[in-house]
């Protein structure tokens, strides 16, 4: 039976979560070096090093499921569809962004693929996602909602309210708590009194699940079945993904407050796609070569939405007064 | 009360996992979730019981999965009101909220002299504690999802049966119980683990979320005991032919879903509130000792209710049954011996 796919998951879908992680790893190294240079207005943080969470949880949806995001978001947009180029001249604010522009790195939305956007305000995604869960129970075509929040937002009143209001209207919502153990630089030690996420959702009465968010197949497995029990009218429930993050809360972090060693450690030892392609090339589904075409071809896609970023127009004066709910 | 032989040698360990009952059972079979604030006041209310019965120090396992956190904070709070705790000293190792803490946490306690280790967790978390050291002796408290292996009892009798034995009030040979473990071979030992309650061979071929609660894909279930009063997949041979955790061998039950083989349906717990009908083909005794090789050709092996070993196809999987293979403190005969020899009695009336 060596090389029949153990995997919950067919090999063109393994291939494709495969290419998505692949894109928002490159997307995210590119934005680290091209930041650096100075060639990126505003501010960026990286997903780098949490991409099975996203890849796992939106491998269940359709465009018609919305998300709701965090400040974190490049990995949430690329799971959920988001057009990479029009995401990378929204990051160099060109004419042409998913925004076009005016948006940048933390308002990144398209929501024709249900992205309904990144967001600056760290908790005030989970109220939105109540909102677009409220909307689906009313359409009733088994559509779902999902809020991202970190382990710092997770704090947040928004977000504790959103709970309840879920709970109280059985709303078709998952609520994912990224748990990358640092809110901005502040350890969990230090910001939260009870440090156990899925602690949050018991106090409302909703089931939690903690989850090794560095492994794929625990988070799709996990997401799955509460996706699916949410679609069934069986209610709201919060998914602890347990994850690390290969950069600092945000580009130009200098990140003092890591242990000695612990970048080191984490990019060996936790690192998403090390594991996943460990795991399928170990059941003989997919060959490494395969993975390193998909390599090439993801560099070759990123290479090519900077290309057409720094190509594209930066928006004129006349855009200023474009997209605003004000009349000029 | 009787002064303990050799007090200032009393130590014991705590090893507390924050994240046990934390699995998709949340969702598929509305499982309980024991919040941490519960943990620790488990906690609080094993050092609280240690220290009255003459533990000076106790270890424990560093975490960030909230337990050190709070516990320290409610430490601070108790010594503002002047309770009385052990030393309480967290073991000088970086947490990486994997089992491996627990296996190091383990090892550490050995190090250290401890003379016997607290466990809040489920199956898993005690398999763990018992891989990583079989011969110190473990005190479960149940913190899991099917608590098979660790009795379901409050943590402060718990803790004094501990503190007995731990100060020398009562010997090895009265507090102590043997139990059985499994043991998984792959390829005559290229990989192995082993299993405290149960070993289950799955068709499905990933470790994915780790649980198991699809009887679909079951094809055999080894068993150390069996109790028909067990919730989780032991409860299959519980109710089938039961096994006492104190008796000699162990069971295999061989699972069948093709209506032409299999011998009978039966329906058992297999997960909280999941009472499942599971095709049984044949059952037999495990003698310790004896290598049982694994028939299906590739699958996954599930210990104490998580996958854990994929294997393929040419992997030659094995389970031995293993008695005598670790000491659990017994507290029921602690307590017993304790109230028939006077043990908590502070005069010396004998009445």
């Amino acid at each position: 039976m060596a090389g029949k796919n153990p995997f919950p998951l067919s090999r063109d879908e393994l291939l494709k979560c495969y290419r998505t992680m692949g894109t928002i790893r490159e997307f995210e190294e590119r934005l680290h070096i091209d930041f650096g240079r100075g060639d990126i207005p505003g501010f960026v943080h990286l997903y780098a090093g949490e991409e099975a969470s996203a890849a796992g949880i939106m491998s269940h949806l359709g465009d018609g499921d919305r998300i709701a995001s965090t400040h974190r978001g490049h990995g949430h947009c690329i799971s959920k569809g988001v057009n990479v180029v029009a995401m990378m001249k929204e990051i160099y604010g060109r004419t042409g962004g998913a925004c076009n522009g005016k948006g940048g790195s933390m308002h990144i939305a398209d929501v024709s693929k249900g992205m309904m956007g990144a967001n600056g305000i760290l908790g005030a995604g989970a109220p939105l996602a109540c909102g677009a869960a409220l909307a689906a129970k009313f359409r009733k075509k088994g559509e779902v909602a999902i809020s991202f929040v970190g382990d710092g937002a997770s704090n947040q009143g928004t977000f504790l309210e959103s709970l309840n209001l879920a709970a109280v209207w059985n709303l078709p919502v998952l609520f994912v708590v990224e748990n990358n153990g640092y809110a901005e630089s502040t350890s969990r030690d230090y910001g939260t009194a009870v440090d156990s996420y899925v602690d949050r959702a018991a106090g409302f009465g909703l089931p939690g699940v903690t989850v090794d968010g560095t492994d794929f197949f625990a988070v799709y497995e996990a997401a799955g079945e509460m996706i699916k029990r949410a679609r069934e009218g069986g209610g709201p429930a919060l998914l602890e993904c347990k994850m690390v993050r290969f950069y600092g809360h945000f580009e130009g972090d200098a990140q003092t407050y890591r242990g000695a060693g612990e970048l080191d450690k984490i990019r060996a030892d936790q690192d998403c796609m090390k594991k996943f392609r460990a795991q399928v090339t170990a059941a003989g589904v997919i060959t490494a070569d395969e993975l390193k075409a998909i390599d090439r071809e993801v560099l070759g896609v990123i290479e090519n939405a900077v290309k057409e970023a720094k190509a594209a127009p930066l928006p004129t004066l006349a855009d200023l007064t474009t997209d605003v709910y004000v009349t000029y | 009360m009787p002064t303990a032989s050799r007090p200032d040698a009393a130590r014991i360990g705590i090893i507390a996992n924050p994240v046990s009952a934390r699995d998709i059972r949340r969702v598929v079979a509305n499982a309980s979730n024991l919040q941490v604030a519960d943990r620790v006041n488990m906690v609080l209310r094993v050092l609280t019981t240690v220290a009255s019965l003459d533990v000076p120090r106790v270890l424990m396992m560093p975490d960030r999965g909230g337990i050190r956190a709070m516990l320290l904070r409610s430490l601070n709070r108790e010594r503002n009101l002047h309770h009385a705790f052990p030393e309480v000293e967290f073991l000088d190792m970086e947490p990486t909220s994997t089992v491996d803490d627990t296996f190091l946490a383990a090892r550490m306690m050995r190090a250290a002299g401890v003379k016997a280790i607290v466990v809040l967790g489920g199956d898993g978390t005690h398999r763990a504690v018992v891989r990583a050291c079989a011969d110190i002796p473990v005190a479960g408290l149940s913190t899991g999802t099917n608590n098979t292996f660790p009795e379901m009892r409050e943590s402060t009798i718990t803790a004094m049966a501990v503190a007995l034995y731990a100060t020398g009030r009562l010997t090895p040979e009265r507090a102590l119980a043997p139990n059985k473990m499994l043991e998984i071979s792959i390829n005559e030992g290229e990989r192995r683990d082993i299993a405290l309650v149960d070993a289950v061979i799955s068709t499905d071929r990933c470790i994915g979320a780790r649980a198991l609660w699809k009887t679909e894909t079951l094809s055999a279930v080894y068993l150390t005991f069996a109790e028909p009063q067990a919730i989780g997949l032991s409860a299959i041979g519980g109710l089938l032919q039961p096994v006492g955790r104190r008796e000699a061998g162990g069971l295999a039950v061989h699972l069948s879903h093709d209506p032409a083989t299999r011998r009978l349906l039966l329906r058992a717990p297999i997960a909280p509130g999941m009472v499942r009908e599971v095709g049984i083909a044949h059952w037999e005794p495990m003698p310790a000792g004896e290598p049982f090789p694994v028939a299906l050709q590739a699958g996954v092996v599930a210990l104490d209710g998580e996958r854990e070993i994929a294997f393929n196809a040419g992997d030659r999987v094995r389970i031995t049954l293993r008695e005598n293979a670790f000491p659990t403190v017994d507290v029921a005969r602690c307590m017993q011996a304790a109230a028939r020899e006077g043990l908590f009695r502070l005069s010396s009336s004998t009445l």
